[in-house]
């Protein structure tokens, strides 16, 4: 850019300091708010995958080769250990849980209630799975106890029982046989809901081993420090496995999740675009405002000889100076908000619902927001973006000006 | 939404084994427990045996009765035919070791019943699936003693409590043996000490030379005018079963 | 304000055509996009609902007492189509169908699967919010459709037979031969593993259940007001005795997630309209403060402050008041637009059409924005304020100065 011009910009900007100011906190506001609700939009992202993992299925769930088909609980690793082993050697694994799953009969008497069962390393679980910490009751299993077990609480009153409780569990053995094992109700979990409730059940992964004949993990619930790193720890994680399992992503998962995720992102999209409309609308109109008042001095800029299309970079050179103060001043406005929003999370349980009595034992309602190097960029962009767009017409009208005409009028 | 893995799936049991229920038997008089129970025990049994069976559940809402032949050959095999009701009648199921299969005439098929589905209740009776196919041995996982003499009818309750270690649903058993050595009544006591179930035994007869109650009542404390009957019409003990009874083909043909 | 007044006001502002224009348009536009951004938000929450509850879930259902703990068969709700009819006669119900739920065993050859036979009521499981909606061949008589997951495990392909056995309503052992007439992915996972769909009157018959059925799903016209309609229902002669619930009270997991998403768009919303806000209050006062000279002409010629004060504000009304005229009629025929045509939002997902079908069923991204009257009056007076203050600060400000100051600024 011509220097003329730089310089002239730079004096116009500080010699109406109101109007400058007026413009960068205008522009910085913009930005702030935009800034806001970015971190917001891929925060939510965020509660979504959180939801998804930690309720059981973790980011990265190791199967056996034929369960992505047939969901078969009978389906067995072909070697748990060494997958549990490639799991955890991954980088940025937060833990890597090995189960094994039973369809069991639990009975107390003459009541019974079907169950999937789940043995687990009770010494890792709880780091994969949200509800070993959330016993209502009583207390989680401890590592390498056995005969013990873990139930939803809908469970435990349709077997009209309660914790220290004796039940009986029965499943299919290896070669067809019938055979049970005594279970002792060391815990609880109550989740408000019953379908919930009928999914939790937890004992030690050598009591299934034993009760089924079927040696070793059904699959390795992996949980990631960072979860958009999902796929990327997918890649990393499935050529180590062994032969014929394989590693599934949270949303395959859990494919209605991901429905719901591909919309939530397009609408949050849609969105964006929307606020990133309204900032340019109030850049623009307020830039349009001051230059309005300025056909006076453009008129005598213009009588002096210069050209127009000097004059259109002289109003761009202005709105970038403008731009870049105002993506600055959007920074340091919103970076606090955003930072806090994105250590501590905005919590919102103060305003949902009353009837949310079992608040954070399904999910936390919290809401973290996103915050990376993505924040210059975008404040730039939405700064110096919105200032240069506004400019447009400003700029073609600055230079449409016919001196003599300006001249004339009253300001 | 109920998964087959639901009670709903459990509770359709297509044909599980009939084994004849293992009943504990009283020993008369203060008499050496051990004996009685083993008497008991095979009061039913036999190594082979053919029998005509009604079978009614009586709940709230509905009752139903079902009339079935069975052959018997050791603990393993078993094939029962429907009779009636009408509707039902020439369905079958065999059991033979671990499977099952169930042959429908009015469709013409066999099909066999995954294990997973045999863990819930028998055919929608108050049986469960423990009942019929374990076998679960009073004598070998119970301690017993005489409890009390009971006058009216004339016999002796006995007191089973399961032994440490054994995985059963029962914590204890109360069965009243009358003095003949016939059971009566027979309690059933859950993991919390809660009668869970009763069952009577009435209607003694003599049945393929044995004098035995032909009639067994199930009824769960828990539910309200629900109850499962078991009457035997004829038996034969010890009946010569040929092996090919219990075959596939043999199913389908019809017995 | 008087008449006089506002007519002064009203030409005052057309002195300066550009920056009435501009300002208007700073003002409509704003309070526009906040109307569309509102429609988009309810629209967002109506279709999160819909997914959420789905065809399996509806709004609200009702069952015989037991059933929804025990699941036995003959815990049936009575005379089912006369429930229904009167069901759909209730004025907050959209739809509503029986069904009935049985567990069986199903084969091909000789080995027997686990499945549920789902019993629908075709037509109207057919239309867009029920289960057979993706289904090409609805079905009928001895022709029925199975998920297309669960046929994989079988081996079942199109046109096979299948024999399904059960256990009838009655105690009977429920066995019959079937046509497998087409594969289907619902949008329910579990129906697909798991599921085999029957025609209501096959089903009813086969499973000696006559009239009756084990579940009427309900479609509530207005989602919000499921719990109402839910209670209405449940005391209507037809269905005395049996438990209706709505959709919050069956699945209490799914309301959390469906009020944490909702708050944090509303949340959002405010965000939206501190935007809106900022950008009119922005150029309000740049406006107002470009017009130094002429206020302190004003001034000098010796109108006093309060005056000056007072007659940027009456502009300032009129220009909002106009302003939001134009806001309302360019958001909300936006949104009249949008609502009738739907937004569809494929595009923007950023993969193509065929990548949004995921494990083969299709997700529907339209949405229908609308607005409520509490919005519009919301944002109507929100942007009115924000104009107000807007010009009455710099107003008073470039009052209190000397004349001198003024004309020089």
């Amino acid at each position: 850019m011509a220097s003329l011009e730089t310089r002239y910009a730079l004096r116009s900007v500080r010699r109406n300091a109101r109007r400058t100011l007026l413009s960068v906190l205008g522009i910085g506001i913009g930005c702030a708010l935009a800034l806001y609700m970015e971190s917001m939009n891929r925060g939510r992202d965020e509660l979504f995958a959180r939801v998804g993992a930690t309720s059981g299925s973790g980011h990265v769930r190791v199967v056996p080769a034929g369960w992505r088909a047939r969901r078969d609980t009978r389906l067995r690793l072909a070697d748990g250990q060494a997958d549990l082993q490639m799991a955890r050697s991954v980088p940025g694994v937060a833990a890597a849980a090995p189960r094994a799953r039973a369809q069991v009969l639990l009975a107390m008497g003459t009541h019974v209630v079907p169950v999937e069962m789940a043995g687990v390393d009770a010494a890792v679980e709880p780091r994969a799975y949200r509800f070993a910490q959330k016993v209502s009751r009583g207390r989680y299993l401890e590592p390498g106890e056995r005969g013990a077990v873990v139930v939803g609480k809908a469970t435990a009153d349709r077997l009209r029982s309660d914790l220290d409780d004796e039940i009986v569990g029965t499943a299919v053995g290896r070669s067809g046989s019938i055979e049970s094992a005594m279970f002792r109700i060391v815990g609880i979990v109550e989740t408000g809901s019953d379908e919930i409730d009928l999914s939790v059940c937890q004992v030690a992964l050598e009591d299934v081993e034993e009760l089924t004949g079927l040696v070793g993990a059904g699959e390795v619930a992996v949980v990631l420090d960072d979860w958009r790193s999902t796929e990327a720890a997918r890649a990393r994680l499935a050529p180590g496995l062994a032969r014929g399992d394989e590693a599934m992503t949270w949303s395959e998962l859990n494919p209605e999740f991901q429905g719901h995720l591909e919309q939530d992102k397009a609408t949050s999209r849609f969105a964006s675009g929307v606020i990133l409309l309204i900032v340019l609308l109030g850049v623009a109109s307020a830039q349009l405002a001051a230059v309005l008042e300025r056909r006076r001095e453009f008129a005598v800029l213009s009588a002096l000889g210069m050209g127009a299309w000097r004059m259109v970079r002289l109003v761009f050179a202005e709105a970038v100076a403008l731009g870049l103060a105002g993506a600055a001043v959007g920074l340091a406005l919103g970076l606090p908000f955003v930072w806090r929003f994105a250590t501590h999370g905005l919590d919102f349980r103060r305003w949902m619902g009353s009837s949310y009595s079992f608040q954070g034992v399904i999910f936390e309602p919290i809401l973290y927001g996103d915050l990376g190097p993505w924040v210059v960029g975008y404040a730039l962009g939405v700064g110096v973006g919105a200032t240069l767009l506004a400019s447009l017409h400003p700029a073609w009208f600055a230079a449409r000006t016919d001196p003599a005409a300006a001249l004339r009028l009253a300001p | 939404m109920a998964e087959p893995g639901t009670s709903s799936g459990f509770r359709l049991a297509l044909a599980l084994a009939l084994a004849f229920p293992l009943v504990a038997s009283a020993a008369p008089a203060p008499p050496p427990v051990d004996a009685l129970l083993q008497h008991l025990d095979d009061l039913y049994r036999s190594n082979s045996s053919i029998a005509r069976i009604e079978i009614a559940v009586v709940n709230p809402r509905t009752s139903r009765t079902m009339r079935l032949k069975a052959w018997t050959r050791g603990e393993e095999e078993v094939l029962v035919l429907v009779e009636g009701p009408a509707r039902d009648a020439g369905t079958a199921t065999l059991r033979v070791g671990q499977n099952l299969w169930n042959y429908l005439p009015r469709i013409g098929r066999t099909i066999r019943v995954p294990p997973a589905m045999m863990l819930g209740s028998w055919m929608g009776t108050d049986f469960t699936n423990d009942d019929l196919v374990k076998e679960s041995s009073l004598r070998k996982d119970f301690a017993s003693r005489v409890e009390r003499r009971s006058e009216s009818p004339p016999g002796w309750w006995l007191t089973l409590e399961v032994k440490p270690g054994v995985v059963g649903r029962w914590a204890r058993i109360e069965i009243l043996v009358s003095d003949d050595r016939l059971p009566v009544e027979e309690r059933h006591f859950d993991r919390k000490g809660r009668l869970a179930r009763t069952m009577t035994f009435d209607e003694v007869k003599v049945l393929g030379g044995r004098r035995i109650p032909s009639r067994l009542t199930l009824v769960p404390t828990d539910a309200q005018g629900q109850r499962t009957e078991m009457r035997y019409f004829d038996v034969r003990f010890d009946a010569a079963v040929p092996g090919e009874t219990f075959s596939l083909s043999r199913l389908e043909r019809g017995p | 304000m008087s008449l006089t007044t506002t007519r002064i006001a009203w030409r005052n502002l057309w002195r300066n055509p550009r920056r009435t224009w501009l300002a208007l348009a700073a003002i409509g536009l704003s309070l526009a996009l906040v109307f569309v951004y509102d429609g988009i938000l309810r629209a967002y929450g109506d279709w999160m609902l819909e997914t959420i509850t789905g065809p399996m879930l509806g709004h609200a259902q009702a069952h015989a007492p037991g059933w929804r703990k025990d699941r036995a068969m003959d815990e049936t709700l009575r005379d089912a189509s006369r429930a229904v009819e009167a069901v759909r006669r209730d004025p907050g119900v959209a739809g509503a169908s029986a069904r009935v739920y049985a567990p069986a065993l199903a084969a091909l050859g000789q080995e027997g699967f686990g499945v549920m036979v789902l019993g629908l009521d075709t037509p109207a499981e057919g239309g867009p919010s029920g289960l057979l909606a993706s289904a090409k061949e609805p079905p009928s008589g001895q022709r029925v459709l199975m998920g297309r997951p669960l046929a994989e495990v079988m081996g079942v392909h199109e046109g096979d037979v299948v024999a399904l056995v059960g256990q009838g309503a009655d105690g009977s052992l429920a066995n019959d031969l079937f046509t497998v007439a087409g594969l289907v992915e619902t949008p329910v996972d579990l129906v697909n593993r798991q599921g085999v769909l029957m025609d209501l009157g096959t089903a009813q018959e086969l499973f000696a259940m006559p009239g009756e059925a084990h579940e009427i799903v309900v479609h509530a016209r207005d989602p919000d007001r499921a719990k109402e309609v839910a209670a209405r229902l449940a005391g209507i002669p037809e269905l005395r005795g049996a438990e209706v619930l709505d959709w919050k009270t069956l699945a209490p997991e799914m309301v959390a997630l469906v009020d944490l998403v909702q708050v944090a768009w509303v949340f959002v919303l405010v965000l939206v309209f501190a935007a809106a806000a900022a950008g009119v209050a922005n150029t309000m006062v740049m406006a107002t403060f470009e017009r130094s000279r002429e206020l302190g002409m004003l001034l000098a010629l010796g109108t006093g402050p309060g005056r000056i004060v007072r007659m940027v504000v009456a502009e300032a009304l009129v220009l909002g008041a106009a302003g939001v005229l134009v806001g309302v009629a360019l958001g909300g025929g936006i949104v009249a637009v949008t609502h009738s045509a739907g937004l569809d939002f494929q595009a923007l997902t950023g993969r193509g059409p065929s990548e949004l079908s995921f494990a083969g069923m299709r997700w529907s991204l339209v949405l229908y924005p609308r607005l409520a009257f509490a919005d519009v009056a919301r944002g109507a007076a929100a942007v009115l304020a924000t104009t107000l203050f807007a010009s009455a600060w710099p107003a008073a400000r470039a009052a209190r100065l000397e004349p001198s100051q003024a004309l020089r600024s």
